[in-house]
């Protein structure tokens, strides 16, 4: 009923109602937030994590919340333009990937804007071949490109859907120095284009996701449709705290089968590489710290309450709040660890 | 019965509300289906699966049908879908036959709408394995030949080409869309601009600046005179009569399938589907000619295909879990909210929820027909509502469709205003708007596949030498410039043999 | 873009973005010149016989039109900005946008149709703000 209230304020004038949250002292936050995320479409992950976050947020601190999929370049400028907290972020690893792949319109956000907390995990991002493929597993893809043969894998450019392609060239370039020229990208859009590129034969390996190829994988091997699973490049932590069922008809334990280190994508010879879908909140840099202070430790209440990560569970994201100071060294350090990767395998 | 159990009062009424909202939405300038699905969204995490569905399903019917509404009355398309309504829609309204042509486009869209839930609820998997046989060549060719259209639909064949591929050139303005494939970088875009145009222009605030924008301002432009264009047709006309449909029952079907067809191929885009109709009645037609004038098969055409994408376009959602348009895409949101994978399994392993899809659409098709037909007496009176009233609000409208089309972008609302005084400088120099806007539809797709497509193969042969899918879309692609040369030639002779005194 | 043989190409991903606008610009640049060239004469006659633009128009109306228009555009996002969030931006300027625009078009200036006007200019705007911002809670500027 609040709108009818707010409408008979408005008739009765405007000044009494709106204008005194803004007015009130800077550590307060607005009663209007507009959370604004990096993704265009509101039926994909960054949405619903977005929306169960802002929903809990909403109910904790008592004020309006609403999310904007306004996509990643709007949404940077709109967090850029407002540093009365009115406006904030989120966005997962795409956002300083972007900048790691020197795509047009990611600067540092480590520079530019605050960063963390962190929220939940998406541990869904997999890699999958025909099922019936000659390369059954990634030991196999590896072996087949030291072999010298040309292996086409399907990943959008440019962030999430590249770093585990980057990963995989990097580690056959440890193993097999000179091999890694054989692991080429077919570079395109939707995970609609990159489940038909499989079935056309015009490649060899796709990025998927748990989520969206699971059934997938459960068809008989003589349908033109049917995949494999060969690599989830999550952490074995983090898919061991999803809820036991797994997804679809792929048990939590089958899913373990494909981390590390039952498949091994080495980042150095000795330690795995892997990669975990993070979703974190972005911050104006010149918001009022007190504001940030105050998210923050409605987050941490929300968290410790634990009810939020039901509803995470649920949606097959892993909940995984860390505090804003701890998050933005720990996402620096994971940023840093990829550079590494990327830096290996650029050709100049 | 567990089907049973779900089909209770609460669903039906759902579905009902549903269909009713999506009408609103659809008949708002500005306003479209896609956003009458995304804000109600959130309302279904606490509806329970099947009852969300009713009523995201009713959204989804609702507003691809309501588009008609102010396409036919107004001149601007409510859906970036009806935007073929009114070539022939609009021309009806002004030769005093409004009512007759709503209720003409409305018995198409429920025709259309049933069809293509036919073909939905028998076909589905056999459509889908159907559907991956299409590669980015066959869609490239299918972008192609829904763009040879642009002749069929210009009143002179080389100014229309001309038209067409400037609404190209300007849709690829931006960047190339990493999200559909591209490397992300800008072209044709001056640097002044760059903080702007970095995604280009977006097609909804196109689409009404061009037809709601500069419609005002030629209007502005004669001095809001009443009784002339808009409000001064006569309401009347010729009663509306079921036999109108007599000898229509091909292009109904026809023009069915092809939404349906259209549909099931994810990212061909929904508008392809009324255009590809429509142009195909047009070429078959006997009187060519009379379309763009108030034919009633121009309607019939373009509303049945529409409605036909409904049901194309949960193809290859509910078989492949992947979006056909813009507006499954955020249904899939629906599912994941409840927990439920979309995908070659779900109609198997969810056999009570698939029926009871089938069941929301059916109704919300019958729901949008009675609501439409008992609406449309009083909403054919619009046109007798002053311009300094009617006008005023459309523009208000045409702002918050812009607006909210991509949550809040405030560029958007500018480029309304761009391609209204594009749109009323295009009116004044002769460059065609039919033309143009199917291009800037068609463009980004036809950029995405063609280099895609060699990027691939690596050859031009490959167009004619992929599949035999890919021949016969050449076959089609040739009838159909044969088909336009030789009417502009028909034309041409006819005028200049009236020329002669 | 680069040939092997008159059918084959080799695409550079990092420069695939400029192959399609290449060809579209000459395709129009075509286009363009056919136009010219068969109906140059016509078009160079219109031009020349013609009154120019704006002539002739009703130039109350049309710049009238315009220049609300923009200040419009202009006045809603800073008013939103005061009040952040809330679709008020969109509310406080629609109002007086409105009536202005119908008083505007109006030939006739009676009491009547000024007061009808500015009942639309309040009802319409208050009741799309309403059901848009605070029903759906869809973001307004």
């Amino acid at each position: 009923m609040t709108g009818l209230f707010k409408s008979i304020a408005v008739a009765a004038g405007f000044a009494a109602m709106v204008a005194s949250p803004v007015l009130a002292s800077a550590a307060d936050l607005p009663s209007n937030i507009r959370l604004v995320i990096g993704s265009k479409s509101t039926g994909g992950d960054t949405y619903q994590n977005s929306a169960i976050v802002a929903e809990a947020l909403a109910k904790k601190l008592d004020i309006n919340v609403k999310v904007d999929a306004v996509g990643s370049s709007e949404a940077f400028k709109a967090l850029q333009r407002d540093s009365r907290g009115t406006t904030i972020m989120i966005f997962h690893d795409q956002s300083y990937l972007g900048n790691l792949y020197g795509v047009r319109g990611y600067d540092d956000i480590f520079e530019n804007y605050v960063v963390g907390p962190t929220v939940a995990i998406n541990p869904g991002n997999a890699y999958l071949v025909p099922k019936n493929s000659p390369m059954q597993s990634m030991e196999d893809v590896i072996a087949a490109a030291a072999a010298g043969q040309r292996i086409r894998v399907a990943i959008q450019a440019g962030g999430v859907s590249e770093i585990g392609f980057s990963a995989l060239k990097n580690a056959v370039k440890v193993s097999y120095p000179g091999a890694e020229a054989n692991i080429v990208p077919v570079n395109t859009g939707s995970q609609a284009d990159k489940n038909q590129l499989m079935f056309d034969g015009q490649a060899d390996v796709i990025n998927g996701s748990v989520q969206a190829n699971e059934q997938f994988t459960q068809l008989s091997p003589d349908d033109q449709k049917a995949m494999r699973f060969i690599w989830l490049t999550a952490r074995k932590e983090t898919i061991a705290q999803a809820n036991a069922e797994g997804m679809g008809d792929t048990t939590r334990d089958e899913l373990l089968a494909f981390t590390t280190p039952n498949v091994s994508v080495t980042l150095d010879g000795s330690k795995d590489f892997t990669f975990d879908k993070e979703f974190f909140f972005l911050f104006n840099k010149d918001m009022d710290a007190d504001q940030i202070a105050a998210i923050d430790t409605a987050l941490k209440e929300i968290y410790a309450a634990g009810d939020i990560q039901k509803t995470q569970k649920a949606s097959f994201f892993i909940p995984n709040y860390k505090p804003q100071a701890e998050a933005a060294t720990y996402l620096k350090a994971k940023r840093d660890e990829y550079r590494h990767v990327i830096d290996a395998i650029a050709t100049k | 019965m567990e089907l049973l159990s779900i089909l209770t009062p609460m669903f039906f009424a759902l579905v009902a509300v549903g269909t009713v909202i999506g009408i609103i939405f659809g008949a708002i300038p500005g306003m479209t289906a896609t956003m009458a699905v995304a804000v109600c969204l959130p309302l279904t995490y606490s509806l329970g699966l099947e009852n969300g569905l009713a009523l995201l399903l009713g959204l989804y019917v609702g507003g691809i049908s309501g588009g008609l509404v102010p396409a036919i009355l107004l001149n601007i398309p409510g859906t970036p879908s009806s935007i073929t309504t009114t070539l022939d829609g609009y021309p009806m309204t002004q030769n005093g036959e409004g009512e007759r042509a709503l209720k003409i486009g409305i018995t198409s869209s429920l025709v259309g709408g049933l069809i293509s839930l036919a073909a939905l609820y028998l076909f589905a998997p056999a459509l889908a394995d159907f559907a991956i046989k299409f590669s980015y060549i066959e869609k490239f060719l299918i972008i192609f030949f829904a763009l040879t259209v642009m002749a069929a639909l210009s009143s002179s064949l080389l100014v229309g080409i001309f038209s067409g591929f400037l609404g190209i050139f300007i849709s690829l303005i931006g960047a190339y869309d990493i999200s559909r494939g591209g490397n992300g970088e800008l072209r044709l875009v001056p640097e002044f601009l760059e903080y702007y145009l970095e995604s280009g222009f977006s097609l909804l605030p196109v689409l009404i600046g061009l037809f709601g924008l500069a419609t005002i301002l030629i209007e502005a432009e004669r001095g809001m005179k009443e009784g002339q264009g808009l409000s001064g047709v006569k309401i009347g006309g010729k009663p509306f009569k079921i036999s109108v449909f007599k000898g229509q029952i091909v292009n109904l079907f026809r023009s069915s399938a092809i939404g349906t067809f259209v549909g099931i191929l994810p990212g061909v885009g929904g508008s392809a589907a009324s255009i590809l109709a429509y142009s195909q009645e047009k070429n078959f037609s006997k009187n060519p000619e009379k379309f763009g004038k108030g034919a009633p098969e121009g309607v019939i055409a373009s509303e049945s295909a529409n409605n036909g994408l409904t049901g194309g376009a949960l193809v290859p959602l509910l078989s492949l879990g992947i979006p056909g348009d813009s507006t499954t895409a955020i249904l899939i949101g629906a599912f994941t909210l409840q927990g439920i994978q979309v995908g070659p399994l779900f109609i198997g392993n969810n056999p009570v929820t698939w029926n009871a899809m089938i069941i929301a659409m059916l109704v919300a098709n019958i729901v949008m027909f009675l609501v439409m037909v008992f609406a449309i007496r009083h909403l054919a009176k619009v046109v007798t509502v002053p311009k300094n009233i009617l006008f005023p609000i459309i523009l208000m409208m045409c702002v918050v469709g812009a607006y909210t089309i991509n949550y809040g972008v405030m560029f958007d609302v500018w480029t309304l205003l761009i391609f209204g005084l594009f749109g009323y400088f295009a009116h004044k120099v002769g460059l065609e708007i039919a033309p143009f806007i199917i291009g800037f539809i068609l463009g980004p797709s036809a950029e995405i596949y063609f280099v895609k497509s060699l990027e691939s193969f690596g050859t031009f042969s490959i167009f004619f030498t992929k599949s035999w899918i890919a021949g016969l879309l050449w076959v089609l692609i040739a009838l159909s410039i044969a088909f336009s040369i030789s009417v502009a030639r028909k034309k041409h002779r006819i005028e200049n043999g009236s020329d002669k005194p | 873009m680069s040939f092997d043989s008159p059918f084959n190409v080799t695409i550079d991903f990092s420069t695939s973005h400029m192959i399609f606008p290449t060809i579209i610009a000459v395709i129009l640049g075509i286009l363009l010149i056919t136009i010219l060239i068969t109906r140059g004469s016509t078009m160079l006659a219109t031009v020349t016989n013609g009154a120019w633009w704006p002539a002739g128009i009703d130039h109350k109306r049309f710049f009238g039109t315009l220049a609300l228009t923009v200040v419009y555009f202009l006045a809603m996002p800073s008013v939103g900005d005061i009040f952040p969030n809330t679709g008020l931006g969109f509310y406080l300027c629609s109002i007086p946008y409105l009536f202005a625009l119908s008083t505007l078009f109006l030939h006739e200036r009676s009491r009547r149709t000024l007061s009808i006007a500015a009942a639309n200019a309040i009802i319409a705007p208050s009741v799309v703000w309403y059901i848009l911002s605070e029903l759906f809670n869809i973001s307004l500027p």
